[in-house]
């Protein structure tokens, strides 16, 4: 019953995770999460210098992905998704999340 | 433990071929998967195909799963003595544990005599969805989280175990936030990691406010001489009333801002509460009511309707 504050992560827009949090998290691997970075349907927010060798180590991300990257990476284990229904998926799925807010949004004004 | 029939849940024969049983699982899997299917239930559906599939796709643990022998679903059955599925080390209260947590150790302790039982298994991930009112979005929150996980003793048995911890949902969440606490899913077994614990935060509908991300918005229903005139009026907001000022010729519609009165933001600032006037009609006027309308109606020249450029010489 104690207060866990410091391992509580928000998953949104304002906070990012490192590649291998992300990896951590979703259960893919490096290879698939680069191959979703170089088909542009993920998009590191910043890379963080020098410090580590590899590439694909360096990036950062938007925490608000992680959600989306979860639901692919359980539709490739559930599915068998190829490669390009991976990042075609995780496309999609961005859409989807950017019009159920514009909706919710449009419901709350009204 | 209860028996679960994984033929019948895929809708195949006992004999059916390892392809007819992946056809079988598919065709299932695009009806009911959670992310996916809009069936409510399609998310309890789908784990007892899944279930039901990772036993029935390997040989191994499908021969073991047929050792069991065919029960009917739900009736409180044991494995057999020297059930093949039970060799390796670990023992188990059959009482307390599911089917399926019985299949899933499997794989863990047929590495081999030696290791069995042995390898770092991680928990497992779960999703909670946290409905909370906007007053606890406002104040923040201690939520009680309840869920029941599969876990093993101090004697190294597999029981699934209630979980109830306090969280503490931090001001600042909106509808439809996501949070993760790491560490607080199931809990891993031979070293392995604990298992995270993912909250959908939803806020449950209130009945004055509504919602636009960190902003509120109320109807504030005036009458037809406060819109005309001007007022002040009291004006609930989640932290106490307050006092608003509508200026005078104010049309229904209009927004008027009581700043930082929305929801608090992850920097300490705050949305703003919009009041969307509205105004009403007296419901059942008195005769004087009426009579002072009827006077208005009579020395009033305002048309509000000049734009349909219409002829208006014979309205009423």
């Amino acid at each position: 019953m104690k207060n866990n504050d410091a391992e509580l992560l928000w998953l949104d827009e304002h906070h990012e995770v490192t590649a291998s949090e992300l990896l951590e998290l979703s259960g893919l691997s490096a290879e698939e999460l680069e191959w979703l970075v170089e088909t542009g349907a993920l998009n590191p927010i910043r890379c963080v210098p020098a410090a580590v060798t590899q590439q694909s180590q360096a990036w950062c991300f938007s925490g608000q992905c992680l959600v989306a990257i979860r639901t692919v990476s359980r539709l490739k284990r559930d599915f068998d998704l190829a490669p390009d229904a991976l990042s075609l998926t995780l496309v999609l799925l961005e859409r989807i999340r950017v019009l159920e807010q514009q909706l919710l949004q449009n419901n709350s004004q009204a | 433990m209860k028996f679960k029939d994984y033929y019948e849940i895929l809708g195949v024969s006992r004999t059916a071929t390892s392809d007819e049983i992946k056809k079988a699982y598919r065709k299932l899997a695009h009806q009911y998967h959670p992310d996916i299917s809009k069936d409510p239930a399609g998310e309890e559906k789908f784990k007892e195909i899944g279930e039901a599939y990772a036993t029935l796709k390997d040989s191994e643990k499908r021969a073991a799963y047929d050792a069991l022998g065919s029960h009917p679903s739900g009736q409180e059955f044991r494995p057999p003595p020297n059930w093949s599925g039970s060799q390796g080390g670990q023992s188990y209260s059959f009482d307390d544990i599911d089917l399926s947590d019985l299949f899933a150790n499997f794989a863990g302790r047929r590495q081999g005599p030696h290791q069995g039982g042995h390898r770092p298994m991680p928990g497992q991930d779960y999703e909670l969805a946290v409905q909370i009112s906007l007053e606890d979005a406002y104040h923040g929150a201690m939520v009680d989280l309840n869920f029941t996980v599969p876990e093993y003793d101090n004697q190294g048995q597999l029981k699934r175990v209630a979980h109830t911890f306090k969280a503490r949902i931090p001001k600042g969440v909106s509808h439809g936030q996501k949070l993760l606490l790491r560490g607080k899913g199931g809990k891993g077994a031979n070293g392995g990691k604990n298992g995270n614990l993912y909250l959908n935060i939803s806020f449950i509908a209130h009945p004055l406010f509504r919602v636009a991300e960190h902003d509120l918005l109320i109807d504030l229903p005036v009458t037809v001489w406060e819109a005309t005139l001007g007022a002040t009026v009291k004006v609930p907001t989640l932290d106490g009333p307050v006092n608003l000022k509508i200026p005078a010729g104010m049309n229904s519609g209009k927004k008027l801002r009581i700043k930082g009165h929305g929801l608090p933001k992850q920097n300490q600032a705050h949305g703003d509460l919009f009041a969307v006037l509205q105004i009403v009609v007296t419901p059942n006027p008195s005769e004087q009511e009426v009579a002072l309308m009827k006077q208005l109606a009579d020395i009033s020249s305002f048309n509000p309707r000049t734009h349909f450029g219409l002829d208006t010489t014979n309205e009423k």
